[in-house]
C-alpha cells in the first residue's frame, strides 16, 4: 500500500495544476451546470432584472430542436470518419520520417510548416480547391467559371468533375471535402507528437531486431506499434474528444451556412449548435446542449480507455 | 476506470443539483450595477433609462472609450477630428479602440456588460443594440435629443445639448429613423455613415446596344431577356445579397417581414412566396444569379473580360463600388465603363433602397457625466458637416446629413464622378439622389436570425427544380426562426 | 512487454544480399520517399498559398480564376504591413507572454504528469477521469465565467491575465503522462533503490528522455500565445499589453471594413519567420532522440 509520505508529495507536485484548474475551469463547469438548469437563461438579461426560473427546460428543448438529431449525426459520422484515417496516415508519415536519411531533414521541416501557416490561408486554399464558381450546376444551362483544382485534376485523368461543395451538392460530397480537411488540419500534430514518441522508444529494441534480420512489417507490428502504443491511445482519445468539438473546420470550408447555400445548416454540428444559442445570448440553452455533448464525449472516452486498457503496453 | 467515471459523475450530478439550486434562489447576478434598469420620467413627458443632470456637461474630465471596426486610413480622419472636438472639450479623452469587425465588436461587448466593462460609446448595427437592450445598457437618446441645456465650450461658444430643429432635419430621414426600430418608439442610436445598394451596369454594352436601364422590376425582365438574345452565354444580372434582396421586396411591395415587437416573424405570406416564384423562374432562365449560388463575387462576373462569361448588370453595396470597376488592361484603358443606377422598383414612384451600414450607441454608465460626454462626441461625429464629409470621401460610404452635398470639399469629390477612376464619386452622388427612399428593417434579439434564414430561403427557392416545394421552405424558415 | 517479442538471436549473416532482396529494398525505399514527398507537398500547399496570397494584389485576390503566382509580385504588401501594423511592440508582448507562458506551463505540466505517471496516491485514477472530463466540455462556454473571474480579481489589462487562465492544459498533462509511461518503471524503481530523490530522478532521467515530447509541448503552446486572439481582445486590449494577433487582425482592414487580405496574409508571415527559425532549432533536438541523450534504459 502507499504510506502516507508519498500521497503527500503526490499532492504537493499536483497542486499548482489543481488550484488553477479549480478557478479557471472546475468553477466555470460548475456555473454551466447552473445555466443549464435555469430555464431560458441569458446573461444579459439577467443584467436587465429578469429571473428564471429552476427547470429542465433547456434540456427539452435542445432535444426538440428538430436538426438536433442532425447536428449529432454529423458530429458522430465526421468523427468516426477523420479519427482513424488521421490517425494512421500520421503513424505512417512519422515512423517514415523517421526512418530515411537522406532528406530527412527538409522532410521534416516541410512538416512542421503548418504550425508557422495562418488558419486563414488554409481557408482560402481549400476554397479555391473544391469550389466551383458558376451556376446552373448539371442542366442544360450549366455555367462554369473554374471548376476548381480538385475538378481539374479529376478531369484530366479522365473522371467526371464533382460537385463538392456548391448548391446541389450531395451530402456524400460535403462529408469526403470534410474529412479531407479535417484530416488535412489534425495530421501536423499527430505526426509531431508520434515523432516525438517514436524518438522515446529505446534503439536497443531495433538493434535487437537488425541483428535478428526481423523483416520490417514484423518491425513495425511488434516493435514501433506497441512501444508507441500510449502515445497512439493518446492521439485517438484526444482526437475523439477533439472530433466531438468539430465546428471551425465546418466554417472553414462552408462559412456560418454550416452548409451548401441551397441547405444551410445540413453540416452543423453540437459545438455549432452551441455557437448559435450563444450569439443570441441563449446561454441556458448552450450550456444544455454542452452538457449533453459533454455525456456523450464521457461515454465514447469510457469504452475508448477501456479498449486502449488491454492493447496499451506501458 | 469505469467506476470511478461512474462515481465522478455521481459527483457531479450532485455538484449540479447543488448550484442549480443556489442558482434558483439567486439568479440575478448583480455584478454590472452601473447598468441601470430603471426609467425615470424627463420633462418633456418622454420616459426614458437615462435622466439629464442639472446644467448638462459640468466640464469635469472623463475619458470615455469608443469601440469601432475603422482601418487605419479612417482612423487618421477620426483622430483628426478627435482633435477638433478637444479644442471644443479639452476635459473629454476620447479613446478609440479597433474591435476586428462587427460581429467581433457585438461579442465583445455582450460579455463587458455583465461586468460593466462595457466602453461608453460603439459602432452597432440594429440587431446589435436589441441584443444590448436585453441588459437595458443602451442608453435611450429622447431626454438628450430634446434637452435645451446651454453649454459653454472652451473656445468660449455654446451650444444646446441637445439636437437642433435644424439639426434633426438635415439627417437623411431613412437614416435617422433606424434609431427608433427598436419597437418602442424611442431613440437608441445615431447614424454614423451608411451605405446601401445600387445598379451597377456595363454602360459601354448598354450605349451600343441601346438598351435603357431598368426602374422597375418587370424593365429589367424584359431587359434580361432582350441581354440574352444577344448574348446568350451570358447572364446578364448578378446579385450579391440575397437576404437584402429579399427584404428589399417586402419593402417595395408593402408586404410584412418582420416586426419588433408581437409576433417577430411575419415574412411567410402570399406575396412573399409569390415574388420568390417569379425571381426562380428569372434564374432557372438563366437570367440572374446571387453570389452564394455563384460561389464567388458577382463582381467578379461584372468586370469579366474578353470571351468569359459575364454578367452586364451587378446589383451590390454603394460602398464596394471600386470592386465593380473593370481592371486597366494592356493598352491603358479600361475595357468599359461603368454606370450606376437605383435598383429597380416595383413601384419606381415610391422606391424603397436598402439602409447599411454602423451606427452610434452610448452606453448607460454611472458617472452620468460620462454619458454626456459621449453624447457631446456621438452628436459632433454625427452632425459636423466637415467630417461627415470628409469620413465618406475617405470610406466610400455616403454622409448621413444632407447639407454635407453643399461642402465645397465634397462637391467637388462628387463632380468628379465618371465610370472610370472616380467611381466611389459616382457611387455616392447616385446615393444622394435617392435620399427619399432609404428604409430600415425592425431590430429586435433575434433580427440578424430573420436576415439569414431568409437569405437561405432565396437561395434554396431560385436553385429549388420543383415550385410546389417552396411553400414548405418557407414554413421551415420560420421554424427554424422561432426556435 | 514488447521484449518478449524479441528474441535474442545469433547474429547472421548480414554481409551477402540477394540481388532480389536488393530489389526489394529499393523498392521500399521508392516506396517511402514518394509517400513522404506526396504527404509533404499537400502539407506544403497552405503554406505555399500564404506566401503567394501575400504577394497579390487585392483585386487579383478576389479573383474568381485563383491564379498560381501573382500576376503582378507586390512586395509592397510587406513594407504596408510593417508600416501599418505597430509590430514592434505588438512582437515583444507576444514573445514575454509566449516564453513566461511556456516556461510555467512546462514547470507545472512536468509535476503534474509525473504525479500521474509515477507516483502512488489515492484517488489517482478518478482525478485523472475527472481531468480528462473537463476536455469535454466545449471552452467557448468558459469564456463568460473566466471574463468574470480576471475582472474580479482586478487582473484586466496585464500581463497575469494573458499567461495565468492558461498556463495548466490537461491536454499536455495527458500526452507528457503518456510519455513517462514509456519509460521502463525499472529505471524509476532503480533510482529508488540508490536512494535518489524524485526531483533528482524526474529532472536527471525522466525530462532527458521525454525532451521530444517536451519541445513539441513547447512548440504547440508557444504557438498558441501567437495565435490566441479573442481571450487577449476581451482581456487586455490596450496597448501595452496588446498581442501581435489583435494588431494582425485589426490593422489591415480596406476602407469599407473589408479585410485586406493580402497585405495580413505578409504580415502573419513577417510575424511567422522568428517562430519558424526557433522551431528550425528545435526540430534538431526532437529528432535527437534517446540514443544520444546518453541514458541507457
Amino acid at each position: 500500500m502507499v504510506d502516507s509520505k508519498h500521497q503527500w508529495k503526490a499532492w504537493i507536485y499536483l497542486s499548482p495544476a489543481i488550484v488553477l484548474l479549480l478557478v479557471f475551469t472546475v468553477w466555470p463547469i460548475i456555473n454551466t451546470v447552473r445555466m443549464s438548469f435555469l430555464e431560458n437563461y441569458s446573461g444579459l438579461e439577467a443584467v436587465g432584472g429578469a429571473t428564471f426560473e429552476f427547470g429542465i427546460g433547456n434540456f427539452q428543448k435542445v432535444i426538440e430542436y428538430k436538426r438536433f438529431i442532425n447536428c449529432l449525426k454529423n458530429t458522430i459520422l465526421l468523427c468516426v470518419l477523420t479519427v482513424p484515417v488521421s490517425t494512421i496516415l500520421a503513424l505512417l508519415i512519422a515512423v517514415a520520417l523517421n526512418s530515411i536519411k537522406g532528406l530527412q531533414k527538409v522532410l521534416q521541416t516541410i512538416f512542421f510548416l503548418p504550425y508557422v501557416t495562418n488558419s486563414i490561408a488554409i481557408g482560402m486554399v481549400f476554397a479555391a480547391m473544391f469550389n466551383i464558381v458558376g451556376s446552373f450546376y448539371g442542366t442544360q444551362n450549366e455555367i462554369v467559371v473554374t471548376a476548381g483544382i480538385i475538378n481539374n485534376v479529376l478531369e484530366f485523368l479522365g473522371f467526371e468533375r464533382v460537385n463538392w461543395i456548391n448548391a446541389g451538392s450531395s451530402y456524400e460530397a460535403n462529408i469526403i471535402v470534410m474529412t479531407v480537411y479535417i484530416v488535412w488540419n489534425a495530421l501536423p500534430f499527430k505526426i509531431l507528437v508520434l515523432l516525438g514518441g517514436l524518438q522515446s522508444i529505446n534503439k536497443q529494441y531495433y538493434d535487437a531486431a537488425k541483428v535478428d534480420g526481423t523483416p520490417r512489417r514484423r518491425v513495425f507490428t511488434k516493435i514501433t506499434v506497441p512501444l508507441l502504443s500510449p502515445m497512439l491511445a493518446y492521439v485517438v482519445i484526444t482526437g475523439f474528444i477533439g472530433g466531438f468539438k468539430e465546428y471551425s473546420s465546418i466554417v472553414g470550408i462552408f462559412g456560418e451556412n454550416m452548409g451548401p447555400v441551397d441547405d444551410v445548416g445540413r453540416l452543423n454540428t453540437m459545438v455549432g449548435f452551441i455557437y448559435d444559442a450563444l450569439e443570441t445570448n441563449k446561454q441556458g440553452r448552450a450550456s444544455a446542449a454542452a452538457l449533453i455533448l459533454f455525456g456523450i464525449i464521457l461515454v465514447v472516452t469510457m469504452i475508448n480507455m477501456q479498449v486502449s486498457k488491454k492493447r496499451v503496453h506501458y | 476506470m469505469k467506476k470511478r467515471i461512474i462515481s465522478l459523475l455521481l459527483a457531479l450530478a450532485m455538484m449540479l443539483s447543488l448550484a442549480a439550486c443556489t442558482g434558483g434562489e439567486t439568479p440575478v447576478e448583480t455584478t454590472g450595477s452601473n447598468v441601470s434598469g430603471e426609467t425615470t420620467p424627463v420633462e418633456s413627458g418622454v420616459k426614458t433609462n437615462f435622466t439629464v443632470p442639472e446644467g448638462g456637461y459640468d466640464g469635469s474630465a472623463v475619458t470615455i472609450t469608443f469601440y469601432n471596426t475603422m482601418g487605419a486610413s479612417l482612423q487618421a480622419v477620426l483622430t483628426t477630428y478627435i482633435e477638433e472636438f478637444n479644442k471644443l472639450y479639452p476635459n473629454i479623452t476620447v479613446v478609440t479602440e479597433q474591435i476586428g469587425n462587427y460581429d467581433d465588436v457585438r461579442s465583445q461587448i455582450s460579455t463587458e456588460i455583465p461586468e460593466g466593462n462595457q466602453p461608453n460609446l460603439a459602432y452597432c448595427y440594429p440587431d446589435h443594440v436589441a441584443l444590448y437592450n436585453l441588459a437595458k445598457a443602451v442608453t435611450q437618446l429622447d431626454s438628450l435629443i430634446e434637452s435645451d441645456i446651454e453649454i459653454t465650450r472652451a473656445d468660449g461658444t455654446t451650444e444646446i445639448l441637445g439636437l437642433t430643429d435644424e439639426q434633426k432635419a438635415d439627417f437623411i430621414e431613412g437614416y435617422y429613423n433606424e434609431g427608433k426600430q427598436f419597437g418602442d418608439g424611442l431613440m437608441y442610436t445615431l447614424p454614423m455613415s451608411k451605405s446601401t445598394e445600387v445598379l451597377y451596369y456595363n454602360k459601354t454594352f448598354f450605349d451600343a446596344n441601346n438598351l435603357t436601364v431598368p426602374t422597375t422590376w418587370d424593365e429589367m425582365e424584359a431587359l434580361c431577356k432582350q441581354i440574352k438574345t444577344i448574348d446568350p452565354a451570358a447572364i446578364p444580372l448578378g446579385y450579391d445579397s440575397e437576404a437584402n434582396w429579399f427584404i428589399t421586396m417586402c419593402e417595395q411591395y408593402g408586404s410584412p417581414y418582420t416586426s419588433a415587437s408581437g409576433d417577430h416573424y411575419l415574412f411567410h405570406n402570399d406575396t412573399n412566396v409569390e415574388f420568390v416564384k417569379k425571381f426562380r423562374t428569372w434564374y432557372q432562365n438563366g437570367y440572374m444569379t446571387t453570389q452564394n449560388i455563384h460561389g464567388g463575387y458577382t463582381s467578379g462576373l461584372f468586370t469579366a473580360e474578353g470571351n468569359d462569361i459575364k454578367s452586364y448588370m451587378s446589383i451590390g453595396s454603394s460602398a464596394g463600388a471600386t470592386h465593380q470597376l473593370p481592371g486597366v488592361g494592356d493598352n491603358g484603358q479600361r475595357p468599359f465603363e461603368v454606370g450606376i443606377a437605383t435598383i429597380p422598383q416595383v413601384d419606381a414612384s415610391n422606391p424603397k433602397v436598402i439602409s447599411q451600414g454602423p451606427s452610434l450607441c452610448i452606453f448607460q454608465k454611472s458617472n452620468p457625466q460620462e454619458v454626456i460626454a459621449s453624447w457631446l462626441f456621438a452628436k459632433y461625429l454625427t452632425t459636423t458637416v466637415e467630417f461627415q464629409a470628409e469620413f465618406s470621401m475617405a470610406s466610400g460610404y455616403v454622409p448621413v446629413l444632407k447639407s454635407v452635398s453643399e461642402n465645397p470639399l465634397y462637391q467637388d469629390f462628387i463632380n468628379s464622378a465618371d465610370g472610370g477612376n472616380f467611381i466611389a464619386a459616382l457611387s455616392a452622388k447616385v446615393c444622394l439622389e435617392q435620399e427619399n427612399a432609404y428604409y430600415t428593417s425592425p431590430a429586435f434579439n433575434g433580427s440578424s436570425k430573420a436576415r439569414d434564414e431568409v437569405g437561405a430561403l432565396m437561395t434554396k427557392c431560385l436553385t429549388e427544380t420543383d415550385e410546389s416545394k417552396i411553400e414548405g421552405y418557407f414554413e421551415d424558415a420560420i421554424d427554424e426562426c422561432e426556435y | 512487454m514488447a521484449e518478449k517479442n524479441i528474441t535474442i538471436m545469433h547474429a547472421k549473416d548480414m554481409g551477402k544480399e540477394t540481388s532480389r532482396q536488393k530489389i526489394v529494398k529499393l523498392a521500399v525505399k521508392f516506396f517511402v520517399y514518394a509517400f513522404l514527398i506526396l504527404m509533404a507537398l499537400i502539407v506544403l500547399f497552405p503554406f505555399y498559398w500564404m506566401i503567394i496570397s501575400s504577394l497579390k494584389t487585392l483585386d487579383e485576390y478576389r479573383l474568381s480564376v485563383p491564379t498560381f503566382w501573382p500576376q503582378k509580385v507586390m512586395f509592397s504588401n510587406y513594407a504596408e504591413a510593417f508600416t501599418t501594423g505597430n509590430l514592434g511592440r505588438l512582437f515583444l508582448n507576444t514573445m514575454y507572454v509566449g516564453v513566461v507562458s511556456t516556461l510555467l506551463s512546462l514547470v507545472i505540466t512536468v509535476l503534474c504528469a509525473f504525479a500521474f505517471a509515477r507516483l502512488e496516491f489515492k484517488g489517482k485514477d478518478t482525478l485523472f477521469a475527472a481531468l480528462l472530463a473537463t476536455m469535454m466540455i466545449p471552452g467557448e462556454l468558459f469564456t463568460i465565467t473566466n471574463y468574470s473571474t480576471v475582472t474580479q480579481l482586478g487582473w484586466m489589462n496585464t500581463f497575469t491575465v494573458l499567461i495565468v487562465p492558461f498556463l495548466v492544459s490537461v491536454f499536455y498533462i495527458y500526452l507528457l503522462r503518456q510519455n513517462f509511461l514509456q519509460i521502463p518503471n525499472e529505471l524509476y524503481l532503480a533510482a529508488k533503490v540508490d536512494g535518489t530523490s524524485d526531483l533528482k530522478y524526474l529532472w536527471k532521467v525522466m525530462v532527458p528522455l521525454a525532451l521530444p515530447t517536451l519541445i513539441s509541448i513547447t512548440i504547440l503552446k508557444m504557438m498558441g500565445a501567437w495565435n490566441s486572439y479573442i481571450w487577449p481582445r476581451l482581456v487586455a486590449n490596450d496597448e501595452a499589453h496588446s498581442l501581435i494577433t489583435n494588431g494582425l487582425r485589426n490593422a489591415f482592414t480596406d476602407t469599407t471594413g473589408d479585410v485586406n487580405y493580402p497585405v495580413q496574409m505578409a504580415a502573419v508571415a513577417i510575424v511567422s519567420a522568428p517562430l519558424f527559425l526557433v522551431f528550425l532549432f528545435l526540430r534538431k533536438y526532437i529528432m535527437a532522440g534517446v540514443s544520444r541523450s546518453g541514458i541507457k534504459g
